[in-house]
């Protein structure tokens, strides 16, 4: 089979270039293992979380990217951010929209009642920019053991109230199980009731985020309408439901317009001749198959994407090999508190502005392959609150800049 | 009365009737034999009786207004007729093995029990063989307790038996001398052929020469040293945890008390005693220096790692003289790898450095190839007290066995008494031997039972196959080692505990491949909404992962790395902690 573009890695990054190749009307292969981290981190949509408060994004940007000349956003600019960014918000339409707090980071409650910076979020967390010393109700649910109301409340100095849903005969909840029942109207009016008798005078009601997969907004509304006062969720441990709600959206757009998606498989090799990449082979056992392309673009992420392995003295690129810019001795990959901002984080694969990979004399290895998402080096998307960030704006420019 | 501070008078006077009742309790019982619970039944009952029941609401509330100062009264009027220091499995058995012939004894511990060498070691049931060519007396020791330990705390051991192979390298000559060795002291040896030995143990060195079988075995310290101190704390002794000493109060020969302070309130108080033992391990020579005395203790650090599945089903030993990396102990559904031998000059603040990582795994890996490529969820460090004897300059020459002072003998102070070095295994030896020269000083004769009567537990099993055959439905909190939310509860409810670290010590929270990066959140979750928590949870969040992170990043590469990625992208994204 051959194609315009494969891309591999299901990432948010990868997900990004496979729209804005399909939206150029090109043939794509999108191939990964799963869902990516979109299911473990991607709550928010994070672009510069290290910005004085008082900043706007944009102004942030421009004063990062001067700083910053090796960051992947000087590789792209404050307005290819930004066109990067609508193109995201664009395949979000109303009633679950992403939107921002006036072009400044909004910050918004976490599961360990602190708050976090982060730019774009979506309806069912609008809610959390209001919150303040007693004006909302925190509601947890006994044996969902990622979620502690409790702690919160006492953080926020709010009120909180542990449902109990002992008729359900299990004494241990998930988040996928209680976003399944949310989406029961029955259910809804069962504990939208509990909760408004509950309320002493609270302006809000803060949830984990289990309002549901298929249509949140709708959960809310519903709870909004029976308790009479404002819904929304809380991020907490993974797996997100907020991730998965942005995968499932990003999947029927991409398959609306015609990707070859292969999920759960693995690359078994690439074939290379001399700077090209021809192919690669996938192995769906018991048989391979090779998939030929123009072009490939990878974004298989860092660590847990399985983009990078540390072995003991190396740190390696799992498909191509590429060079990663690294140090070689493991003592020197952490600092000696876990707060600290660890070297290893600033490791990865080092592009040129096209996303071509380079080698440790800055020449392009490859003719036809481009490197997106975290896995570049240059950034510490943890500690700079730019994940997603980095892998919308390298996803739609990576892809961009190859096929145009 | 007289005893009790003017400020705690002057207070009685101020606040009205209320605490004359009080002192009315006070002067009637003798207050170390009272407990914190009796205290308030005696008072309650006191309040009942004395006051019109419209007051009795009053009353209540002023006790419980009062509760911390009753502590300090309880504390202040601590009398002991035995005063122990150190919590660890030595100090333990001490208090057991007085409680058994009927004294009674407080123990102070700055930490928690076994915070010390006992709690950070290999985990092995010696069977004395490791010292038999080198030290055969610590030998005969080990093989002695060993068997002693076997029926007493059963619920503490897993009978894995040990191997000692020998490889290329080492040849046999070693191997011989090693086996006329363990007959002379007593220790029964089986030898196996390769390939029986890879039969047993698959994932052993296939080149290995030979393979000797002993009785090694893993043991559970932590619920060693708790089983102790349950059965000292049913015939009557006391402990106060986080609790240090400030100070060794002496007058003319004697000891008359010890200074201390409660490190959780930050209150001090002084504890009047008729003999005072120093169990302390590696800070013996440490809590003598105020007194101007010191035994000679040299402080070898020893390191281990941990790996994230069982290798093996016995102890695997090297078959040559003791050295750096030549035990791998399985335990429970892990093993760990030992150890090292650094001499340290300072007892805490210490790590696992790079080299000591690279020799542990180049050292276990000739007898276990696999661990090359091995996942380690943490590494760790303790410090061994050895006592010096003359002329012996290499700390793997030392004796490991221990030493009993009595500093009347030696340094003329009448009531003092210091317990230090041996092995783990040796601790109820330790404590006999320690006990028995109290008992010869009060000129008393009762014997030791400690060595016939078994632990209190000891009929019940904490194997992991026990603990999935009572899962059952219940909320899990701890996913990787299967810890339930009522195990938890249950030990909120049952124990008096001060500290995030009480709980995991007596839990296997946070001791499997994570660490704890899940299940400390949702320990902390529990603890808030049983209102139970330590103080600013967030802080103590932070604390944690700090700690966690000392055992981590020495061993981080492989795929530990991506669950530590996840780990961080929870704390430091997700909940924005900083």
């Amino acid at each position: 089979m051959h194609y315009d573009l494969i891309i591999i890695g299901m990432g948010l990054s990868g997900l990004m270039a496979a729209k804005t190749a399909l939206d150029l009307k090109k043939r794509v292969l999108l191939i990964g293992k799963g869902m990516g981290g979109l299911t473990l981190f991607s709550n928010t949509i994070d672009i510069l979380g290290r910005i004085p408060e008082n900043l706007n994004l944009k102004d942030g940007l421009f004063e990062w990217i001067k700083d910053h000349p090796e960051h992947p956003y000087s590789k792209i600019g404050v307005e290819g951010i930004e066109e990067a960014l609508s193109s995201f918000i664009s395949i979000f339409p109303p009633p679950y929209t992403f939107q921002s707090l006036n072009g400044r980071n909004a910050k918004l409650p976490t599961a360990i009642g602190t708050f976090r910076p982060t730019y774009l979020f979506p309806s069912t967390l609008a809610g959390g920019t209001y919150l303040k010393e007693g004006n909302t109700l925190i509601v947890g649910f006994k044996g969902f053991k990622d979620f502690y109301a409790g702690y919160m409340a006492k953080e926020f100095k709010c009120r909180h109230l542990t449902l109990s849903l002992q008729d359900e005969g299990r004494s241990e909840l998930t988040a996928t199980y209680l976003s399944r029942l949310m989406e029961k109207e029955g259910f809804r009016e069962r504990i939208g009731s509990q909760i408004k008798n509950a309320l002493k005078g609270e302006s809000l009601v803060a949830m984990p985020p289990i309002l549901g997969l298929r249509d949140p907004m709708d959960a809310k509304k519903h709870l909004e309408a029976i308790t009479g006062v404002e819904v929304f969720e809380i991020p907490t441990l993974p797996p997100s439901l907020l991730g998965m709600r942005l995968f499932n959206r990003f999947k029927e757009y991409l398959l609306e317009r015609g990707v070859d998606l292969l999920i759960g498989n693995k690359i078994s090799k690439v074939q290379i001749k001399s700077a090209l990449c021809e192919g690669i082979e996938v192995y769906h056992p018991p048989i391979t198959r090779f998939y030929s392309a123009d072009h490939f673009i990878l974004a298989t992420g860092r660590f847990i994407g399985g983009g990078l392995e540390a072995e003991r003295e190396r740190i390696s690129e799992t498909v191509f090999h590429l060079p990663v810019w690294s140090t070689r001795s493991q003592d020197k990959w952490f600092g000696e508190n876990f707060f600290d901002d660890h070297p290893i984080h600033g490791f990865g694969i080092s592009v040129d502005p096209s996303f071509r990979p380079l080698d440790s004399e800055g020449k392009p290895i490859f003719e036809n392959v481009r490197v997106i998402g975290t896995i570049l080096s240059g950034h510490h998307s943890l500690y700079e609150g730019s994940r997603e960030g980095i892998e919308i704006s390298t996803g739609y420019w990576g892809a961009k800049r190859l096929l145009e | 009365m007289a005893s009790f501070p003017i400020r705690f008078v002057t207070g009685i006077e101020a606040k009205g009737n209320i605490l004359i009742f009080l002192s009315i309790a006070i002067s009637r019982s003798e207050p170390s034999l009272i407990s914190l619970t009796s205290w308030d039944s005696i008072y309650i009952k006191l309040l009942k009786k004395s006051i019109p029941h419209s007051s009795l609401t009053k009353g209540m509330n002023l006790v419980k207004r009062w509760k911390r100062s009753f502590f300090q009264i309880i504390k202040m009027g601590l009398k002991a007729e035995v005063l122990i220091v150190g919590g660890g499995a030595t100090g333990a058995g001490i208090a057991r093995d007085l409680a058994r012939r009927g004294i009674p004894s407080i123990l102070i511990e700055k930490g928690d029990f076994a915070s010390g060498a006992s709690g950070r070691n290999h985990g092995l049931l010696h069977s004395g063989a490791r010292y038999a060519v080198t030290d055969p007396q610590a030998a005969k020791e080990c093989i002695q307790e060993n068997r002693i330990l076997r029926k007493i705390a059963p619920h503490c051991i897993e009978e894995t038996g040990g191997l000692f192979i020998s490889l290329p390298e080492d040849g046999l000559e070693f191997r011989d001398r090693f086996l006329r060795a363990c007959e002379k002291v007593g220790i029964p040896t089986q030898p196996l052929s390769p390939e029986e030995a890879l039969t047993l143990e698959p994932e052993l060195n296939p080149h290995l020469l030979s393979a000797i079988h002993v009785p090694d075995g893993a043991i559970d310290p932590f619920t060693l040293v708790l089983s102790n101190v349950k059965d000292a704390e049913d015939h009557g002794s006391k402990f106060l945890l986080h609790t240090e000493v400030l100070s060794i109060l002496v007058e003319k020969d004697k000891v008359k008390g010890v200074r201390v302070k409660d490190l959780c309130t930050g209150e001090e108080s002084t504890i009047e005693t008729s003999f005072l033992i120093n169990a302390t391990g590696a800070w013996a020579d440490y809590f003598l220096k105020s007194l101007g005395l010191r035994i000679g203790i040299a402080l070898s650090k020893g390191s281990m790692m941990i790996t994230n599945r069982r290798l093996g089903q016995r102890v695997i030993n090297r078959c040559r003289p003791p050295s750096d990396g030549d035990i791998i102990v399985p335990n429970h559904t892990v093993s760990i790898l030992g150890t090292t031998s650094i001499r340290v000059e300072e007892i805490e603040n210490f790590e696992v450095t790079p080299s000591e990582v690279s020799l542990l795994i180049q050292e276990t890996s000739k007898m276990i190839p696999s661990i090359n490529g091995c996942r380690f969820i943490r590494a760790y460090a303790g410090i061994r007290p050895l006592f010096i004897e003359q002329g012996k300059q290499n700390d793997r020459a030392i004796s490991r066995g221990f030493v009993l002072i009595d500093h009347e003998e030696r340094d003329g102070i009448k009531n003092l008494i210091s317990i230090t070095g041996g092995k783990l295994i040796t601790y109820r030896l330790m404590a006999e031997k320690t006990s028995d020269l109290i008992c010869q000083k009060m000129g008393v004769t009762i014997s030791c039972t400690t060595h016939s009567v078994p632990l209190p537990g000891a009929n019940q099993s904490l194997a992991l196959r026990e603990r999935l055959k009572n899962l059952g439905r219940k909320e899990i909190l701890c996913d990787c080692e299967l810890v339930k939310r009522d195990e938890v509860e249950k030990i909120l409810k049952n124990e008096k505990l001060k500290e995030l670290q009480d709980i995991l010590h007596r839990t296997r929270i946070a001791k499997g491949t994570c660490q704890g990066g899940f299940c400390i959140y949702r320990l902390l979750g529990l603890l808030n909404e049983s209102g139970k928590d330590f103080g600013d949870s967030n802080k103590i969040l932070k604390g944690f992962l700090e700690e966690r992170w000392k055992g981590i990043h020495p061993v981080l590469w492989g795929s530990a790395v991506k669950e530590e990625e996840m780990i961080e992208g929870i704390y430091k994204g997700i909940f924005n902690l900083r």
